[in-house]
Formats: structure tokens, sequence, C-alpha cells
């Protein structure tokens, strides 16, 4: 086993420009949230409100996510990234592409209703970003010797990931072109929504959480007979819930698909679980106090829907399960592994060739520790105080909590605007003496 | 500190490899914020008479994607005393790493509690 090669991560150029528009999306976000606050206390079919969710989950979370995951999936396959280039390619293709479908959703209604042609544009360009992502996992895990269930997890996210863009993309044909698809608009857009949401995001987290989390925390479980399982059993209820909702309808059945995918959830739960009481570093920092947040929101969202599903009464409820499960669970997640992966990528740009050469920085003081303190007590303030809000269905309790919502994105930014800014800060070391020379 | 002590008087690179094996206690794994020697990433040392330097080492996570950071510590640290060696680093993942392989210095500093 001696000698092998371990590797190199991705240049910089593939992964930072990710981080810095995620975070240019998260702010836009917020703000655009907080000057149209009632949006978020009428329907959920709104297409200013669609333009926002998607701003969300492909502009700030998909962003954040392939970023994160070209940095990652060698780390995960012990290979490098099969092409900086297709990543790259893949970076201006989302960009271009949300820019495009989020106008296209926000100016709908000026045209009368009618979705614009280059809105459908930026729908298909998210579609091929996302297949030039499935072909950088597919090819990199490909040279992958090594069989792992994390690395399945990925991959299966991956196709996910193309399934529901591809989805999306009818989806918005289907509003330009409303004779072309012959079922109802809504209903398809449940099983879009629940594709993106458990086909992509649940498993693409699980797959990175279950390398990563055990290499923050030192820890390990010799249980990933319990990721097989979740494995089987998220997509086996997601296919049977896709399946039956496609030709028949989103019925009472769903709530049997959801509780095998939450039977999955819970095993990997228990995977986690097991890791965390093997764990040997001890302190838990505020980076990780966001991936413990995201768990019990997690729980809060599926909580939700099955009330949703079983036709209890909740007051504006969809979109209180959307904001939990968007903002709660994934969006939690990525404040606080951002700081867990991007100051480790600009410090290897800037430092790896200097280390052992003299005084070099840290990784963890590449960014302000205070300002994710703060960032951590404003998302917390700002996600109970929206779910208050739009539970209640009140416009102060909800403006109020996208204020703090909107500092918590400014806080993010500026954070991100630090690490992505920072200078080589290198003290170059006086040699010692040594014998023999 | 087991390198060190397992390290034989009579090695005819005694001296040179103790001074080595010291410096590494200053490269540190930038994530664990812990050195590797503590860490027990250094598996061994050897000198040759053609001046060069081979650190045999493993890494806490195959493809860490510091790893090249580490390596390159390895290989400045030591350049700094031994200017005039050429500095190489053996990566190798057997034995596996395991925490076991902490000093108890290190398992100090990562919060552990210490060897019974």
């Amino acid at each position: 086993m001696a000698g092998i090669n371990i590797g190199k991560a991705p240049a910089n150029k593939a992964v930072l420009p990710f981080y810095g528009a995620a975070a240019v999306f998260f702010i836009l976000l917020a703000v655009t949230l907080l000057f149209h606050s009632d949006l978020l206390l009428g329907g959920y079919f709104n297409f200013r409100l669609l333009s926002i969710v998607h701003l969300t989950v492909v502009g700030w979370l998909t962003m954040l996510i392939f970023g994160a995951g070209y940095q990652l999936l060698p780390v995960i396959c012990e290979r490098d990234l099969y092409s900086e280039l297709l990543a790259f390619l893949s970076f201006w293709l989302l960009l271009t592409g949300i820019v495009l479908l989020g106008g296209g959703f926000w100016y709908t209604p000026v045209l009368a209703g009618r979705f614009p042609l280059w809105g459908l544009l930026g729908g298909l360009l998210i579609f091929i970003a996302s297949g030039c992502f499935v072909l950088n996992v597919g090819w990199t895990s490909r040279i992958c010797k090594s069989y792992n269930i994390q690395k399945t997890f990925i991959l299966t996210a991956a196709c996910w990931l193309s399934a529901t863009t591809l989805a999306g993309f009818l989806l918005a044909w289907n509003l330009r072109y409303p004779y072309i698809i012959h079922k109802n608009h809504l209903e398809l857009l449940k099983l879009h929504v629940h594709m993106g949401l458990a086909g992509w995001f649940l498993q693409l987290i699980i797959g990175v959480s279950a390398k990563l989390i055990p290499m923050f925390l030192l820890g390990k479980s010799n249980k990933t007979y319990l990721l097989r399982n979740a494995y089987i059993l998220i997509n086996a209820g997601m296919l049977l819930f896709l399946i039956d909702g496609y030709f028949f309808s989103v019925t009472a059945r769903a709530l049997l698909y959801l509780l095998i995918v939450i039977a999955g959830i819970g095993h990997w739960l228990l995977y986690l679980r097991d890791v965390y009481k093997n764990r040997i570093k001890r302190p838990i920092d505020v980076t990780l106090q966001f991936s413990g947040l995201s768990f019990v929101n997690l729980m809060a969202a599926l909580v939700f829907l099955t009330l949703l599903l079983t036709g209890s009464p909740l007051g504006n409820g969809h979109i209180a399960y959307g904001i939990l499960a968007i903002l709660g669970w994934i969006s939690a997640l990525g404040l606080g592994m951002t700081f867990k992966t991007l100051p480790f990528i600009v410090w290897n740009g800037h430092y790896k060739h200097l280390n052992g050469k003299g005084k070099i920085p840290l990784p963890k003081e590449l960014y302000r520790q205070w300002l994710v303190n703060v960032q951590w007590w404003l998302f917390v303030i700002a996600l109970y105080a929206l779910l208050a809000g739009v539970l209640w269905g009140s416009p102060w309790v909800t403006k109020i909590a996208l204020i703090f919502l909107t500092g918590t994105s400014l806080s993010y930014g500026l954070n991100v605007l630090i690490v992505l800014k920072h200078k080589t800060n290198f003290i170059h070391a006086t040699s010692t003496t040594a014998p023999n020379k | 500190m087991q390198l060190l002590q397992q390290l034989q008087i009579n090695d005819p690179f005694f001296e040179q490899k103790k001074i080595a094996l010291i410096s590494l206690y200053d490269v540190i794994d930038p994530e664990l914020f812990v050195n590797i020697m503590d860490l027990g990433l250094v598996y061994g040392i050897s000198f040759s008479k053609d001046q060069k330097i081979l650190v045999t080492m493993t890494l806490s996570t195959p493809h860490c994607p510091l790893g090249e950071a580490i390596q390159a510590g390895v290989q400045n640290r030591i350049l700094q005393d031994f200017p005039d060696y050429q500095v190489e680093t053996q990566i190798v993942w057997d034995p596996v790493w395991s925490l076991d392989d902490v000093s108890e210095e290190g398992r100090k500093l990562l919060g552990m509690p210490p060897k019974m």
C-alpha cells in the first residue's frame, strides 16, 4: 500500500466561484423576501414566490453544494476530480440559468401570466449544468477503486438532480405551452419538489455527511449497513411516491411512502448517532451547531409533512413546511458547512507550499469566528420567528423575522468575502542549526 | 514521543534523526490543530549517505484535502534544518492510522481521555 497517490484538491477557480455566487444569492433572496414579505402569507403557487424558491434552492443551495461537492468528491472517491473544466462550465450554466429562470418567474405576472421564452432557456441551462455535475461525479467515481456507500449516495443524488431539473424544465415548458402535458400542474409540482428535496438534497447530504461528520468529529462507526438500509428505503419510498403520484395522484397513500422515506432517514440518523457516540473531538463548535439545528429542523419538517398529508388544519402549512425544509434544514447545514470547507480551500491555495517554512495562520483564522456566532443567533431568531409569523399569519412578525434573515445573510456574506479576499500572511522562519552541515 | 524514544544511540544518524523528528513537532494538522508527531502520523524517518531523507507517514483520512499541505509542511520544515538534503515523503496506508496512535499529549490537545 506504500506510495499511494493521495491526489490533489481541484484548483480554486473550479470551486470558489460557487461559494461567492451562493452568498450573493442568499443575500438577494433575503432582501427580496424582506421587501415582498406578503408572498409568504398567501398561497404557495405564486410566480414571484416560485422565483424566490428557485433563487434559494438553485442559486443559493445547489450553487453551494456544487462548490463543496467538487472539493469533496476527490476525498470520497480518493481520486482527483475528473474535469475542472466541466466544473467551471457548470458554474456559468447554473449562474446564467438561475438568473434567467428566476427572472422568468418574477416577470411572468407582468407578462400577463405567460412564462417568457428566456425563462424556459434558463431552465434548460440549469438542466445542462446538472448534466455536467452528473458527468463529473460519474466519471470521478468510475475511476474510484473502492466501493463505498457515500459515493453511491452522491451519484444517485446527482442523477435525481438531473431528473428534477428535467422535470422542472418540462413544467416550465408546460407553463408556456400548457397543451403539451395533460396533467394537473400542481400535482406535477409536488412530484418535482420532492424529487429535489428527497432525491437530490437529502441523498447528497447523507452521502457527504456520512463522510465528513466522522472526519470533523474524529468519530467512527462500523455500522455502514445502516447507510445501505437508508439508501434502499429512501429510494424505494421516492420511486413509489413518484410512480403513484404521476400515474394516479398524490393521495393519502403518499403517507405510506413518506413513512418508508422516514424509516430511511432514521437509519441515517442512527448511523450519525453512532459516529457521535464514538467521537473523540469533544468540543462542538458553532459550525457544527448549525448541523445539529438542521437535523432538528428536518425532523420538524417531516412532522409538518405528515400533518399536511393527514389533512390536519395548519394555517399556511405548506409554506411553513417549505421554510422548515429549505431554510431550517438545508440552509442551516449550508451556513455551518461553508466555514468547515471554504477556509480550508482558500488556505490550501495560499499556504499549501508555505506550510513548515514559517509562521502561517490556521484555516480557522481566515474567517471571523465571532461573526459566525452572530450569524447563528440571527438565523435562529429569523427562522423560528418566520415560522411563527407564517403560521399565525402575522405580517409584522414575518417582517421582523425577515430583517433578522437579512442580517444573517449579510453576516454570512461578509464572512465569505473576508475568506475569499484573504491575502497571504507569512513570516519566514529563521533556520536552526543542524549537525553534519 | 514514541518514535524519538525508539531511536538507537548507535544509529549512525542518531543526532540528525533526533533533530528532524523534533522539528516535525512544528508541523500542524490544519484541521485538528495538533502537530503530526503527537497525532502519530509519522511512522519513520531514514537518512542515507547520499544526503537523502525519507519520511514515512500516513494521513488521518485517505485523500485528505490537506494531505498535500501536510506533506509540504514536513518537507519544508526538515529542509530548514537540513538545507543540503533532499527530503521525500512516502504516504502509506498500512498500518492504518487509528486513535491509538495519538500520544498522551495529543490526546490532551484533542480533548480525549488519557489511555488506560
